[in-house]
């Protein structure tokens, strides 16, 4: 990714906010908190734009991304009457519509992504960064603030656990 | 070389080194377990990435007229908690109100100037020994 200045909110909302959702909505299985993230992450954005120091915008906001997806998390774990992200999870994840799919790609996407939310949080975070938001293992390393060899494992074992799953 | 396991994923993606690469891909000339198990990878790396990049949902962009209020945007308070706070607000302006010293110091040396002024117009004994700043201020005729 081109080291870049940093592009209007407007940009940001625009070229991102559709990959915020998804990453957000993989980790999860909830389009509600995937959604209430978006909004979460594209208003720290709004908030850390002036400051932006050129660099790398992709791990920046990557960055911002992550930290608001836990900072959530642990909202949620606090409140001992909040179900977990996982719980609320399946029981939405269940009743996400698809009305455009056949039923049999509906079954596949929701084993998938059942799949994806029974793999330990830091390999699931690696694979999701990997192959829904498309980043390479170096900004993968600098998101998640783990060395590279570290990212290289988590995406490997995430997707031999995977491989058990669906097969 | 040994089983190159965790560099099957690497080689995937394209995140190799020249040299790296060319040792894996000898290695699974030689190797069918390891052949399998980048076959297995595949597999799973091809069914995460075919899940569908989703639409984002309307209204999960901050509105600009919400941006204008980045506290209103964040996470509304319920209503009660609004009307609580305007409560306790408005209890503190009127304690501040009764309580509190005339607004400002300026405003409270001015009127003991011209109390001191007019009763040391009277009573001469009673001038301060240094002249107050604002009795200097008003060092005009006193009424």
């Amino acid at each position: 990714m081109p080291d870049d200045a940093p592009l209007t909110w407007e940009e940001v909302a625009r070229t991102y906010g559709r990959k915020i959702y998804n990453f957000a909505y993989r980790l999860t299985g909830n389009a509600h908190d995937a959604a209430d993230l978006t909004q979460e992450v594209l208003l720290r954005v709004r908030k850390g734009l002036a400051g932006y120091q050129p660099g790398s915008f992709e791990g920046w906001l990557w960055r911002i991304t992550r930290n608001a997806f836990l900072d959530d998390v642990r909202r949620r774990t606090r409140k001992p009457t909040a179900a977990l992200p996982d719980e609320l999870d399946r029981l939405s994840s269940l009743a996400s519509p698809a009305p455009d799919q056949v039923l049999a790609k509906v079954r596949l996407g929701e084993d998938i992504q059942a799949a994806l939310l029974d793999l330990p949080y830091d390999f699931r975070e690696a694979v999701v960064l990997c192959d829904i938001v498309g980043l390479s293992y170096d900004e993968i390393s600098a998101t998640v603030s783990a060395p590279i060899g570290t990212v290289r494992s988590r995406i490997h074992r995430g997707r031999k656990m995977l491989k058990e799953r669906l097969q | 070389m040994m089983h190159p396991s965790e560099l099957l994923s690497a080689l995937l993606d394209g995140e190799l080194s020249e040299r790296e690469r060319t040792q894996v891909n000898e290695h699974l000339a030689t190797c069918s377990a390891c052949e399998d198990e980048l076959n297995g990878l595949h597999f799973a790396r091809a069914a995460v990435r075919s899940l569908p990049l989703l639409e984002l949902p309307a209204g999960s962009r901050p509105a600009e007229e919400e941006l204008g209020d980045v506290v209103h945007m964040t996470r509304r308070p319920p209503v009660w908690i609004a009307a609580a706070a305007a409560a306790i607000l408005a209890l503190f302006v009127g304690m501040a109100t009764i309580l509190a010293p005339p607004t400002t110091l300026e405003v409270r040396l001015d009127q003991l100037s011209d109390q001191y002024g007019a009763r040391a117009s009277l009573e001469p004994a009673m001038t301060p020994r240094t002249p107050m700043p604002v009795l200097e201020r008003v060092a005009g005729p006193i009424e």
